[in-house]
C-alpha cells in the first residue's frame, strides 16, 4: 500500500465519517503495534550480543543493565583473537559445512538424476525407501552412528562429520521434485546429437537446475555450520572443534565472569553466515519455503 | 515381486526365475541401466551406511549390554534394557521434562508464527525488513541462541530481571529457579525457532488465491468468516506440516537445556535427548542410550500419525 493510501486512510479514520473507515483505522494501528512490537522485541537479543561484546568490565557487572555502552571497549575481540583458538575453529568449520555442502550436491544431484531420467531395476523402491526415511529423527541414529565412526577410525575427523549429513533424504527428494520437471526434448535432442548420459548431467542437467542446487547447496551449509549434538559427540579435541562446540566450552572454561567474551566470540561466530543471509536472503526463504511444499 | 512368487508355484523356481530374468532385460536397457545404478551408487553407499544400516544397529545394540570398547564382549541381554528403562524414574522425569517443553513451545512456535505470516503478508510497510527480523534467527546456532539468552536472564544486572523490576515485585530468578528454568529455555526456542515456522506459513498464505476474499468480499463476508473459512482450510497442508516438525522438533531438544542449565536446576530440565547423551556418553551405556533413542522413535512416529489424523479430520 502506497503511503498516499495510508495518510487517505488515517485522513478517513481521523473525520470519522462512517464506522467503516474508523474501524479500519484502528485495526490498522493495531496491525501496526503488532508487528512493530514483535520486531522490536526480536532485535533487543541482537542488541543485547554486539552491545555487550563492546563493554568494559564496570558496566558488565553493574546493577544496572547498559542495552547502549556508555564506553566502548575492543578488549573482548583482542582476547578472542589472541587468547583462543577462534580463527582455528571458524577453518573447521568452513571446512566441515563446505565440504559437506560439495558432497550432497555432488551425490544427491547424481541419484536425483538417476532416479528421474534413467529407467532402472528396483529404482522405485529405492526411492520409496529414502522417502520412508524421512520418518526416522537423527537422534535415533545417534549412539549406532557414532559406534561406526568409531570402528572406521573416523574419532575427531571432518569426514566423520560429514558422513551423517550426506546420508540425509531430503536433497534427494528437493532435487528429484525439480528433476522431473527437466523437459523430456531437450534431453532427447541431446542424445541425438550423441551426447552421453553424463555429459547430459554435467552440461545440461546441472546448469539447467541451478537455482535449485543454489537453494539445496545454502540449507545444508547453514545446517551443517550450526550442528551442534553430532559435533559435540564426534570432535574431542580442542583443534578439531567447530565454532558453536568452541564457544560452548569457551563459555565452560571462562566461566561466566567473562560476559563480554562470550558475547563477542558469539557475535563473531554468527557474523558469516548474517552476511550470507543479507546477500542471499532471497534463495534461502525459496529454500526453506521448498520443504514446505516438500513436507 | 508378487508375479515372481505366483509363478514360482505354477512353472517351478527355476523356469520362473528364467522368465523372470528374461522380462527384466527385456524391459530394461542394460545400459541404462547400469549408468542409473552407477549414478544412484555414491549416495547409496552414504543411504545405506549411515542412515539404513545404523537404524537396525541400533536396535541391535538396544539389545544388548553393550561394551562400547569391546563390543564382541558385549552380553546379550534381549529386552532387559527396555524394561530397566520402563522402571527407570530419571527416565519418566526427562520424558516429563521434554513433554512439559513440547506444551510450553508448539503452541506458540505455531499461533505467533501464524499470526506473523498473516500479519506481514497484510499490505504493511516496511514488510521487506519486518520478513528480514523474524527469519533472521534462522541462521543462529543453538549456541549463540543459548548463551545470548544466558547472559538476557543473567541474575545480576541481566536484562530482563532488570526490566521486570519495574512491573513487578521480586522478579523470578529464571534459569536457577527449577519452575522458571524450562519457561525461560521455552521462551529463547520461540525466538529461535518461530522464524522456520513463519516462512513456510508465509508462503502458505500467499500461495491462497485473492479471488476467494474477493468473493467473500462481495457477500459481505467479515474478516473473522474470511479467516475461518477460507485462510485456514486453504492453509491446511501447509499447517499440518509445520504443527508436525515443530512437535518432533521439540521433542528432540537438546542444546537450550545443555548449554542454558546443563539440564538443572534439580534435573527439571533434564530431557530425553539430554538423558540420552548423559547415558550414552557420559556412562557409556551404549545398549541403554540405544533403547532410550528407539522409544524416542516410538513417540515421535505416534506423535506424529496422532497429529496427522486429528488436524486432517478436523477441517
Amino acid at each position: 500500500m502506497s503511503t498516499k493510501s495510508f495518510l487517505n486512510d488515517i485522513r478517513n479514520g481521523e473525520t470519522f465519517e462512517n464506522q467503516d473507515a474508523r474501524n479500519l483505522f484502528f485495526r490498522k494501528i493495531a496491525l501496526y503495534a503488532g508487528l512493530y512490537g514483535a520486531a522490536l522485541l526480536f532485535i533487543i537479543p541482537y542488541l543485547w550480543m554486539i552491545s555487550r561484546g563492546f563493554q568494559p568490565r564496570w558496566q558488565l557487572f553493574a546493577a544496572e543493565p547498559y542495552l547502549i555502552p556508555r564506553e566502548i571497549t575492543f578488549q573482548w575481540y583482542s582476547f578472542l583473537f589472541e587468547g583462543t583458538p577462534i580463527i582455528r575453529w571458524t577453518i573447521n568449520t568452513i571446512i566441515i559445512a563446505g565440504g559437506a555442502t560439495l558432497a550432497v550436491l555432488l551425490v544427491d544431484s547424481m541419484i536425483a538424476y538417476s532416479l528421474t531420467r534413467l529407467n532402472w531395476p528396483g529404482k522405485r523402491v529405492v526411492f520409496s525407501v529414502i522417502v520412508a526415511s524421512f520418518m526416522v529423527p537423527g537422534i535415533v541414529n545417534l549412539i549406532p552412528v557414532y559406534q561406526i565412526i568409531v570402528e572406521l577410525g573416523l574419532l575427531n575427523s571432518y569426514l566423520g562429520v560429514m558422513l551423517p549429513v550426506i546420508a540425509g533424504p531430503i536433497g534427494v527428494f528437493m532435487l528429484v521434485q525439480f528433476f522431473k520437471d527437466f523437459p523430456d526434448e531437450i534431453e532427447e535432442s541431446a542424445r541425438i546429437d550423441g551426447f552421453s548420459t553424463f555429459q547430459i548431467y554435467t552440461r545440461l542437467i546441472l546448469p539447467m537446475m541451478k537455482s535449485a542446487l543454489t537453494a539445496l547447496g545454502l540449507f545444508i551449509f547453514i545446517w551443517t555450520w550450526n550442528a551442534f549434538l553430532w559435533p559435540l559427540i564426534l570432535l574431542q579435541e580442542e583443534s578439531m572443534y567447530t565454532l558453536p562446540i568452541g564457544l560452548v566450552v569457551l563459555q565452560d572454561t571462562m566461566t561466566a565472569q567473562q560476559p563480554g567474551l562470550i558475547m563477542a566470540s558469539a557475535l563473531f561466530a554468527s557474523l558469516p553466515l548474517f552476511i550470507v543471509f543479507l546477500l542471499l536472503q532471497k534463495q534461502l526463504v525459496e529454500a526453506v519455503q521448498m520443504q514446505g511444499t516438500v513436507g | 515381486m508378487l508375479d515372481l512368487i505366483a509363478a514360482m508355484r505354477t512353472e517351478g523356481p527355476r523356469q520362473a526365475l528364467n522368465l523372470w530374468w528374461q522380462e527384466m532385460v527385456d524391459e530394461y536397457d542394460r545400459r541404462e541401466s547400469a549408468e542409473g545404478i552407477l549414478f544412484a551408487l555414491p549416495y547409496l553407499i552414504a543411504f545405506v551406511g549411515f542412515m539404513l544400516f545404523p537404524l537396525l544397529y541400533g536396535f541391535y545394540m538396544s539389545l544388548y549390554d553393550w561394551d562400547a570398547l569391546n563390543p564382541e564382549q558385549s552380553e546379550f541381554i534381549g529386552l532387559g534394557n527396555y524394561q530397566t528403562l520402563v522402571n527407570d524414574p530419571r527416565f519418566w522425569e526427562a520424558l516429563w521434562n521434554t513433554v512439559w517443553f513440547v506444551i510450553l513451545t508448539v503452541p506458540p512456535l505455531v499461533i505467533l508464527a501464524l499470526l506473523l505470516a498473516l500479519g506481514v503478508n497484510r499490505n504493511v510497510k516496511g514488510q521487506t525488513l519486518l520478513r528480514t527480523i523474524f527469519f533472521s534467527p534462522y541462521i543462529l546456532t543453538v549456541a549463540v541462541v543459548s548463551l545470548i539468552w544466558v547472559e538476557l536472564f543473567a541474575g545480576e544486572g541481566g536484562f530482563i530481571r532488570y526490566w521486570l523490576g519495574f512491573v513487578m515485585e521480586d522478579p523470578p530468578r529464571f534459569l536457577i529457579d527449577p519452575t522458571w528454568a524450562m519457561v525461560s529455555i521455552a521462551v529463547a526456542t520461540v525466538w529461535w525457532s518461530i522464524a522456520f515456522n513463519f516462512i513456510i506459513l508465509l508462503a502458505a498464505r500467499q500461495n491462497v488465491p485473492d479471488r476467494l476474499y474477493e468473493a467473500a468480499k462481495l457477500d459481505g463476508a467479515s474478516s473473522y468468516r474470511m479467516m475461518r473459512d477460507i485462510t485456514i482450510p486453504q492453509m491446511r497442508n501447509p499447517l499440518i506440516f509445520v504443527v508436525i516438525i515443530t512437535f518432533v522438533g521439540s521433542f528432540q531438544v537438546f542444546g537450550q537445556p545443555y548449554i542454558m542449565t546443563d539440564g538443572g536446576p534439580r534435573f527439571s530440565t533434564h530431557t530425553i535427548v539430554m538423558y540420552l547423551y548423559t547415558t550414552g556418553f557420559a556412562g557409556r551405556d551404549f545398549g541403554y542410550a540405544a533403547a532410550i533413542g528407539y522409544v524416542l522413535f516410538l513417540i515421535l512416529i505416534t506423535v506424529s500419525v496422532v497429529n496427522y489424523y486429528v488436524l486432517s479430520e478436523n477441517e
